[in-house]
């Protein structure tokens, strides 16, 4: 009867209370942060003393801000169009293969995942240290692109798991050479896969800090990158402001993903 | 003052809008064997988890041995049950998994030793007590479920279409098996079951459900012998029914005239019918022969197929009204050999045949 | 064999069999692979041969210091992530879902964030003058600001916020793969539901349990952003004391040599996790 949500009884009412304490907690910070966005207080006092659009001017009206943040989706695009032509092309293998080691090639390139960001922050950055990458937006791209690689190949193997192979075989049966079946036949059927893999592997550069931190030079910053120094310096509401569009692009992306999915799983 | 050891008092349950039980009522005398049958969606399987605790009932009430039920929680009510799906604990061994109602009574543990084996036995599964559930057939999950039911010699043992899941060859080996069981311990036994053969061979009385009310409840010769209604002729072994209109009533003997114009007399009827109303007439497909006896009524018929069934032959018939009709005569049956034919006739004895309001 | 093959006959397009898997695996063995391996190899060779880099790493009271630090924060966040997780899992699992829905956008929410402003949230909530202190003052609870960040508190508070989604969403898969009539069954047998939980929920759940902790440990170890932002300079973890070892100090070796240390620790883990994810696969979904 532990699992009939009708016959819990009292325990219902405490597990309900918590599991709503519990999404409050999780909702608390977001929200938090974009009131704190339009308060007045420069000292981040709550309840804000009055309502302003300031923090918005500064942040919109300093180029630094700006530019870190286009640098961030232009790195984060090239990386994410990295990570999803790769990653379809690794989980044709993966999936389809019949080769000895396929589950270690799958552990492999799905480690990036797994190993603490900052042992690969060090390493890579110390090897383009010495081949002359660091600092460079294609050092960052191909950074990105190797952290971004497992959020790319997830989704997409998952989805061609899913995909009977004898359509494919029954479209190149109707004459189609195996280039236009996958082209026409399974690239439509898995496109769920492929775009979740590019909104993860968009966010999954879109959001990276630690390598970042290593990559960055005083001309080539991301947004975390930006966000980050003004933390390490002090709280300005500036950040909240950054924050708040963050997450207002958050629910965005939410949103459109949610929609794209009921359209596309038509 | 005769208490019944069970008794469901007017249970009523509703689903929104959707009546799912019509104030049942049921008294089941101690150690009867008592299954409640009927398709999917009457209501059975809603009053057994009304009893077992599962559903609230939104009226009526549960009384064992006149103490109501349904304030009791299902872990202290004492009922025993044996579930459709396998529900035995995957993460225990068999013995352990008919341990577990002893140890949640904090019985000691010789006891527990002793009524493990004791169970063991009767299920005939003694070498299997170290297995855990996952390295069992389903006819052996059924039975250790069984034994987990009946550890604590609950007084009333409920079972929600335990064979549904297994093969018909184990069905019936289980079946004998619940047979011996209940012969051996004499608990009382709800059982459902959408399966009327089960029905039959299984219990002392059946309660035949239809939409959520009980259409008819006794003992498997009245439901076949003495169907109460044209739903539980047609549920109960097969059935024939051919439209008629009724003539004339009496002594309890009707008179009809069938779509082809020939006159039937002397079906026995309970029910008073108007003079010229419509009504049906139910034949069992092994009450037809190929030959005519003494007090037979004749039919004309088409024979457009047959089938040989070892002890049985079964013949397709259509009648010049287009209504066809199911003959299982058997094979040994004088004219049961016949080829397909027309103007054939087929006979039946009126006295076996049913009237029912069309 | 069903239907005819075509998988080697690929030439043009996209190529099949193991082939088309190259361009990843030229990407991960150059950028990823290599680098790793030469970072490691600095370990041993930085500032010069031998292995006096792990000597002062296991030699040194600061360093084993972070090491039994980081071990104390990534095992207060998991046990507390699990006690956390567990309820909600539970009530997600079974959970009308018309309401389910809600609480799982949420969590999508949270999960999608910027880790950066989630984070930054939690160092503007718990600060001394932050909300959270002042509405336990106004409340009359303390009458002292608490120190919630800087500390162990603040890592915990910030590092669980982070890793609940991780714990909750696997859980909910397991706790869906339990039979409810399972605990009908435990039910009628007699079992209260304290019993019922302790006997036959919580086993059950064990594998799922186990799984999503031993996860949510392995990053707890070398999370690198909540822990420099919300953590002491007392209670440094060993992913900020690498970073901070290369980036201020510039000592690569010893840097690589703390490195190594995480890289086996995560890497058996993991290998330990996989295990445990197979055994449950292969158990048939229990």
């Amino acid at each position: 009867m532990l699992l009939d949500y009708e016959r819990l009884g009292w325990l219902r009412v405490a597990l309900v209370g918590f599991t709503a304490a519990v999404a409050a907690f999780l909702l608390l910070p977001v929200v938090f942060i974009v009131l704190l966005s339009f308060g007045s207080s420069r000292w981040l006092a709550f309840p804000p003393p009055g309502w302003t659009l300031r923090w918005y001017q500064q942040l919109l009206g300093d180029p630094t801000w700006i530019d870190a943040a286009l640098t961030s989706a232009r790195i984060a695009a090239m990386a994410a169009m990295l990570a999803v032509i790769i990653g379809l092309f690794a989980a044709f293998s993966l999936v389809r293969g019949e080769f000895r080691g396929r589950q270690v090639l799958r552990g492999l390139l799905l480690t990036p995942m797994v190993l603490p960001v900052v042992v690969f922050a060090i390493a890579i950055y110390a090897f383009f240290l010495r081949i002359g990458l660091a600092g460079t937006t294609v050092g960052f791209v191909i950074a990105h692109t190797i952290l971004a690689l497992p959020f790319a190949i997830i989704p997409i193997t998952a989805a061609l798991e899913g995909f009977d192979k004898s359509i494919e075989d029954a479209a190149i049966v109707c004459g189609a050479s195996p280039f236009q079946a996958r082209l026409r036949i399974t690239l439509p059927s898995i496109r769920i896969g492929i775009f979740s893999a590019a909104i993860f592997s968009f966010l999954a550069s879109w959001d990276e800090v630690v390598v970042a931190i290593f990559m960055a030079s005083p001309t080539l910053q991301t947004l975390p990158v930006k966000i980050w120094g003004s933390l390490r310096a002090d709280l300005s509401p500036v950040v909240a402001a950054a924050s708040s569009l963050l997450v207002g692009l958050t629910f965005c992306l939410m949103i459109v993903t949610a929609l794209l999915r009921r359209k596309l799983s038509r | 003052m005769t208490r019944s050891f069970l008794s469901i008092r007017a249970l009523r349950k509703t689903f929104g809008a959707f009546v799912a039980v019509h104030d049942v009522t049921i008294d089941v005398p101690k150690g009867e064997f008592l299954t409640f049958l009927g398709p999917s969606g009457s209501g059975k399987s809603t009053t057994l988890y009304a009893i077992a605790g599962f559903q609230d009932p939104s009226s009526g009430d549960v009384l064992l041995e006149d103490m109501s039920l349904l304030s009791v929680p299902s872990h202290k009510r004492n009922i025993g049950m044996v579930f459709q799906r396998y529900t035995l604990f995957p993460h225990l061994s068999v013995a352990e998994n008919i341990a577990f109602p002893l140890r949640v009574r904090r019985r000691p543990d010789a006891e527990i030793k002793r009524k493990v084996a004791d169970m063991l036995a009767l299920v005939r599964l003694e070498n299997f007590a170290d297995r855990h559930p996952g390295a069992l057939s389903g006819g052996q999950q059924q039975r250790v479920a069984l034994a987990r039911a009946l550890a604590y010699d609950p007084p009333i043992l409920l079972m929600d279409e335990p064979l549904s899941a297994l093969d018909k060859k184990l069905r019936q080996e289980i079946q004998a098996e619940i047979r011996r069981i209940h012969r051996e311990t004499g608990v009382t036994i709800l059982y459902v079951t959408h399966d009327q053969e089960e029905a039959l061979h299984l219990s002392d009385r059946i309660a035949l459900f239809r939409e959520g009310r009980i259409e008819q409840i006794g003992t498997g010769e009245d439901l076949y012998l003495r169907p109460a209604s044209e739903f539980v002729a047609g549920f109960i072994g097969n059935s024939n029914f051919l439209p008629a209109e009724h003539l004339q009533t009496a002594r309890g003997a009707s008179t009809i005239r069938l779509a082809d114009g020939s006159i039937v007399t002397g079906i026995k009827t309970t029910t008073s019918f108007g003079q010229g109303q419509r009504v049906r007439l139910m034949v069992r497909p092994e009450a037809f022969r190929l030959a005519p006896g003494a007090t037979s009524a004749a039919l004309a018929v088409e024979i457009i197929d047959t089938a040989f069934f070892g002890d049985r032959r079964r013949v397709m018939a259509r009648t010049a009204a287009g209504d066809e009709i199911d003959v299982r005569p058997a094979s040994d049956a004088e004219g049961a050999d016949s080829a397909t034919t027309s103007g054939k006739r087929i006979f039946f004895d009126p006295g076996s045949a049913f009237l029912f309001p069309a | 064999m069903q239907g005819i093959s075509f998988r080697r006959s690929s030439v043009a397009g996209l190529p099949a069999g193991s082939g088309s898997a190259l361009p990843a695996l030229l990407l991960v063995g150059l950028f990823f692979i290599m680098p790793v391996v030469a970072l490691l190899l600095r370990s041993v060779t930085d500032p010069e041969p031998g292995l006096q880099n792990y000597a002062t790493l296991f030699g040194s009271g600061t360093y084993v210091r972070v090491f039994l630090n980081t071990f104390l924060v990534a095992s207060v966040v998991t046990a507390v992530t699990i006690l956390v997780a567990f309820p909600v899992a539970w009530m997600l699992a079974i959970m009308p879902p018309a309401m389910g829905s809600i609480v799982f956008g949420i969590i999508v929410l949270s999960m999608w964030t910027n880790l950066l402003t989630r984070t930054y949230a939690w160092m503007v909530l718990l600060q001394r003058t932050g909300v959270i202190n002042r509405a336990l003052m106004g409340l009359g609870i303390i009458h002292e600001p608490l120190p919630l960040i800087n500390n162990l508190a603040g890592v915990t508070i910030g590092m669980v916020y982070i890793m609940l989604p991780f714990m909750i969403l696997p859980l909910v898969g397991t706790l869906r793969a339990i039979d409810p009539m399972t605990l009908r069954a435990a039910a009628l047998c007699g079992a209260s539901p304290f019993e019922a939980f302790r006997r036959i929920l919580l086993p059950l759940s064990l594998p799922g349990v186990a799984a999503g902790g031993l996860m949510v440990f392995v990053m707890s170890l070398g999370y690198f952003v909540t822990p420099a932002l919300l953590g002491g300079t007392s209670n440094m973890m060993l992913a900020e004391m690498i970073a901070q070892t290369v980036q201020s100090l510039l000592n690569w070796g010893l840097g690589s040599a703390a490195a190594f240390v995480l890289l086996v620790v995560t890497m058996a883990l993991y290998a330990i996790q996989l295990r445990l994810v197979g055994a449950r696969r292969a158990g048939g979904g229990i």
